[in-house]
């Protein structure tokens, strides 16, 4: 019988512990979340030339951005100008490259491409509006004049920042 | 000669870096003379789990400050609150606070995109 009785009485207490309320609470923080969604690979359209252009057989690196709260930041975002690792190279490499805003989750993003501001490898967006968006890089690099680049591995960096304002 | 070489690897793979708050305080410390800045860190880059931390004046000179470590190290999907310690007679001068992710050379061939977050002081306060 007691057996009973502490069985039932375990029962309840355990009706009663998933019956209670458990609220759970959160906040939302302005904050830049800075995604990598494709990472870029070089195509070597010439022997002098690497390009992440798709028509020259390359990828371009896709970075996202998020931001909570409208006007709390600048996006920052540098196409490489030298390679991080490669072969000897014993002539210059000339880089050249572009930043441009490859998708919006809000239309009203859309200026953004026009209101950018470009200086030396550094391309500026005023983030003015809350959501995501979706930055392409272009880059290009070519050896010497028109020389073949050595046989090996080659990376770059590119370099995406995240601002407040 | 054609062939097509990684600038960047783990392609259509989405991985990020955050921290917070935008907009920092600073605070009195537990040590007369120096004052405490608190950040949090979030990772969600699987490719990195090193970041620096740097603190700048509006101008984006460096300044000197301690921390428990000046390179973070946080795994994947972890989150890591941070204290950044400096002196009373530098605060008004600090402006920004960055972490900026660290790729290993070892690596390298598979990530590469660097990223860097920086928060601004509060200027309310």
């Amino acid at each position: 019988m007691l057996k009973t009785t502490l069985t039932i009485a375990a029962m309840t207490l355990a009706t009663t512990v998933s019956a209670a309320d458990t609220p759970i609470s959160g906040t939302v923080e302005s904050k830049c979340s800075i995604f990598t969604d494709i990472q870029g690979v070089y195509g070597n359209p010439n022997p002098y030339e690497l390009s992440t252009t798709p028509a020259d057989g390359g990828k371009q690196p896709i970075i996202r951005y998020d931001v909570a709260s409208a006007d709390f930041y600048t996006a920052k975002i540098s196409y490489p100008t030298s390679f991080s690792s490669s072969p000897s190279l014993s002539d210059t490499v000339t880089w050249t490259g572009d930043v441009e805003v490859s998708s919006v989750s809000d239309t009203n993003m859309s200026g953004y491409e026009a209101a950018k501001v470009q200086y030396d490898n550094v391309t500026e967006f005023d983030l003015t509006i809350a959501g995501t968006t979706w930055f392409k890089i272009t880059s290009n690099a070519q050896y010497g004049y028109q020389k073949s680049f050595p046989a090996g591995n080659y990376t770059a960096i590119v370099t995406a920042e995240c601002i407040a304002n | 000669m054609r062939f097509i070489i990684a600038l960047l690897a783990f392609a259509n793979s989405a991985y990020a870096h955050e921290m917070t708050p935008t907009y920092f305080d600073i605070k009195p410390s537990f040590v007369d003379g120096i004052s405490v800045i608190e950040m949090s860190f979030w990772n969600r880059r699987q490719d990195v789990t090193y970041y620096e931390i740097d603190v700048f004046d509006s101008e984006w000179n460096s300044i000197s400050f301690a921390a428990s470590n000046k390179l973070l190290y946080v795994e994947y999907l972890n989150k890591k609150n941070f204290d950044i310690y400096v002196k009373d007679n530098d605060k008004d001068d600090i402006y920004y606070i960055c972490t900026v992710s660290k790729i290993l050379k070892s690596s390298q061939t598979s990530t590469g995109i660097a990223s860097r977050i920086c928060s601004k002081v509060n200027e309310d306060d």
